[in-house]
């Protein structure tokens, strides 16, 4: 008996004529993922099937697919003729593990008929299977409201797949469905939730990281690059540019307002991120702030940071506590690189006490005290890009 | 390059590498195999070992051969507590390296066990005349380290050791002793129990072992194939073993000239680092603190900003133990002698080898002057 995985689009369902492009997209991004297995990846009525994972591949695939944007879930389902004797064999097979594994147990079936041609209903179908496991497993009851076990069969066109249970995927849209954003990561907790809450909406990210060479260490560099590569587990492959931020830093430290300086880094950190957005292709930029996390992240500093581009702004942690924030990184699995404790630009050289209330033509004012161009030429210049995925 | 870190760990000597290469492609038998070749191998081990004990005038058979100082001070603790019976207390101080701090504070919660902190004077030394009040009849470990890895503070082990005897006579008392073995003169230990490390001497890495008085009650450490007077199984490591013991000939036999070449490179360096501003001796005095670390505060400094600056010059240096420099959090150690905010902060650790030299410590200090005026000037204001 065959095993194959079974995958229900998330969002994708919902789309009207250009459905095939997503469903292509997503396609594109299964076989991505699983690359190193190179199952065989089919797209059939609304679902896609993957054929011919080696039976100890199954989980490994399992958790790569749970990682796909676009999938709303994955079933490991049997795969069998479509006839009434080969569907109630696999029915039972796939029964006997859980009717040994507990005293009582109570299950439900459930049968879908996207072949009309298929001779028994789906009522009968579930009739008919439901008394076959009665029979063979005595210690299992019907419960049709709040079943422990269910058991589906899907007629499809060729085969008849049989299956219980189902693993939840990421959901949200195929990478790439939804053109390219600038993510601007730090190495802190929030950066890495915030890419990957836009990627998961169909965005393919890039990323930019300031640091402050020589007083950041390699180690700090390290964590953000293998921050980008836990992101890109989700996002797939991540350009990530590491811009040298020291001089302007220091030149802000020299000449601007000492209560300005962490809101004139970030526009300056905004601006040049715009750039190297414009020349690769983003049409937004991401950061993961929050209201009033921070003094940098009052209305007023957002509003004030804003002023700085031109490009739209995404910040989808925008309304979450902290505590939330928290739980989706450890969710997604960035959280214990993120705590590392390594210095990173902001936490090198920060005043004491940030203006919490900044104007945008006092810090227009306070931006123009210096020719900054130079310095952002130069930056963008030095700039080093890293091809960043996860394997 | 300037290494000024010879306490996280030192250069092997070329000598001592070789050595421990021919263990392993010449003399690479097992010494506790039957045949000639591998009791040959026994031989220089046991070579080793009577030398090593020469050292600190013990027996050959008081030395346990283990995989570092973090092994001797676990066997240390472990070995003391296991047999220990009607015993309620451990006592050790709060400026311990993490492999005694953490070892004790698991062991205590194992055997349900109090601990009690040594009395400290501002220089990170126990205050001797304060031992009494947490020396008990009931206590039955006591650890102390014989010289701090962050600040180079030296304990007085003999004048410990007579009020542990005196006032707790059941106690088994261990100090570690990494960071002091050959970095002072070697002789008599006043102590049950000592922990060594072979790394810190210019040896390889992954060996030490631990100071057993014979007379002490100690059960050892893992078991298995019995070697190491069945207190410290596991196949022995020859080549580690052989290269610590040149490495410990060459130490010995310049000890008092590199003990006074250390001492001069860390008299240089702090009479050129005090010119400059809002700098502060951390621990005890130059002279009084062991030859080789040096602990410093620059104000309005972060340590570990000044770190990377300095390593841009190929100059090494640390912020505090380098078993610590990846935990989140306040230094344990400055703030067991009350250093904290802002001198805490900027508090850099320098370490020597007697291949140090002064004209290194000049250019040091001269990198470190020009880093710290430019970072004061972008300090928090």
């Amino acid at each position: 008996m065959n095993r194959v995985l079974l995958v229900r689009y998330a969002e994708i369902h919902l789309k009207g004529l250009n459905r095939p492009f997503f469903e292509r997209l997503l396609v594109d991004r299964i076989k991505k993922a699983l690359e190193p297995i190179r199952p065989n990846v089919e797209r059939e009525q609304g679902r896609v099937f993957i054929y011919d994972v080696p039976e100890d591949s199954l989980s490994v695939c399992v958790d790569r697919l749970c990682r796909v944007f676009g999938i709303h879930s994955v079933s490991v389902a049997r795969c069998v003729e479509k006839d009434w004797n080969a569907i109630h064999a696999a029915a039972l097979a796939e029964t006997a593990s859980y009717a040994a594994s507990k005293e009582k147990l109570t299950f439900k079936c459930f049968a879908r008929r996207a072949d009309k041609r298929f001779p028994m209903t789906s009522d009968q179908l579930c009739r008919e299977l439901g008394h076959e496991i009665l029979e063979t497993y005595p210690n299992l009851s019907v419960d049709v409201h709040h079943p422990e076990l269910s058991v589906t069969v899907e007629i499809r066109q060729t085969h008849a797949f049989v299956y219980s249970g189902e693993v939840l995927g990421a959901g949200g849209m195929p990478v790439g469905s939804n053109g390219k954003a600038m993510l601007l990561i730090s190495g802190g907790i929030d950066s890495p939730v915030a890419g990957y809450m836009i990627a998961k909406r169909g965005v393919q990210l890039d990323a930019v990281h300031f640091y402050s060479y020589p007083y950041t260490s390699e180690r700090a560099r390290d964590k953000v690059i293998e921050l980008t590569k836990l992101v890109s587990r989700y996002a797939g492959m991540i350009h990530l540019y590491l811009v040298p931020f020291t001089d302007i830093q220091m030149t802000i430290y020299d000449k601007c307002p000492s209560t300005e300086t962490t809101v004139l880094m970030r526009r300056l950190m905004m601006k040049i991120a715009e750039r190297i957005a414009k020349d690769t292709g983003s049409q937004a930029l991401i950061t993961g702030e929050s209201i009033g996390q921070v003094a940098s992240q009052t209305i007023e500093s957002l509003c004030v940071t804003d002023d700085a581009v031109s490009m739209p702004v995404f910040r989808p942690l925008i309304g979450f506590d902290k505590e939330e924030i928290v739980e989706k990184a450890q969710k997604i699995g960035t959280f214990e690189t993120s705590i590392l404790p390594y210095e990173d630009c902001c936490t090198v050289f920060v005043p004491k006490h940030p203006v919490t209330k900044p104007k945008v033509d006092k810090l227009r004012e306070s931006e123009a005290l210096v020719d900054f161009e130079p310095l952002i030429c130069k930056a963008i210049e030095q700039t080093e890009r890293m091809d960043v995925q996860s394997v | 390059m300037i290494y000024f870190d010879n306490s996280a760990t030192t250069q092997t000597f070329p000598e001592a590498a070789d050595r421990a290469r021919d263990a392993m492609t010449c003399g690479f038998y097992n010494p506790s195999a039957a045949y000639g070749a591998a009791f040959s191998v026994e031989k220089q081990v046991e070579e080793a070992r009577a030398f090593a004990a020469s050292l600190i005038e013990a027996r050959p058979e008081e030395i346990i051969y283990t995989s570092g100082g973090t092994e001797s001070n676990n066997m240390a603790v472990y070995g003391s507590l296991r047999p220990m019976r009607g015993m309620k207390r451990i006592i050790t101080t709060e400026t311990e390296h993490p492999s005694v701090f953490e070892t004790v504070n698991a062991a205590a919660k194992t055997f349900g066990l109090e601990i009690a902190y040594a009395p400290l004077r501002p220089d990170g030394t126990v205050d001797v005349d304060r031992l009494p009040e947490v020396l008990t009849p009931e206590t039955g470990f006591v650890s102390v380290m014989h010289v701090n890895n962050e600040l180079g503070s030296v304990n007085d082990l003999g004048a410990i050791a007579r009020k542990v005897r005196a006032l707790s006579p059941h106690a088994v008392f261990h100090s570690d002793g990494v960071q002091a073995f050959m970095k002072l003169r070697p002789g008599a230990l006043p102590v049950d129990l000592y922990s060594v490390s072979a790394h810190k001497l210019h040896a390889p890495k992954g060996v030490g072992f631990l100071y057993a008085s014979g007379s002490v009650r100690f059960a050892g450490g893992q078991t298995g194939g019995g070697q190491e007077r069945n207190l410290r199984s596991g196949t022995t490591n020859v080549p580690a073993i052989l290269g610590f013991d040149t490495s410990l000939r060459i130490y010995r036999s310049n000890l008092a000239e590199w003990h006074a070449r250390m001492r001069r490179v860390k008299e240089r360096l702090y009479r050129d680092l005090i010119q400059i501003p809002d700098v502060i001796l951390n621990g005890p005095s130059i002279e009084q603190g062991a030859p080789h670390i040096l602990n410093v505060s620059f104000l309005g400094v972060r340590g570990e900003v000044l770190l990377h600056a300095l390593e841009r010059y190929g100059i090494l240096v640390s912020t505090g133990s380098a078993c610590a420099a990846k935990k989140q959090g306040k230094n344990r150690v400055l703030n067991a002698i009350g250093i904290s905010g802002a001198r805490q902060d900027g508090a850099i650790r320098f370490s020597f080898c007697p291949f140090n030299t002064e004209a290194e410590a000049d250019a040091a200090a001269e990198a470190i002057s020009e880093q710290v005026r430019v970072l004061r000037r972008y300090k928090r204001r």
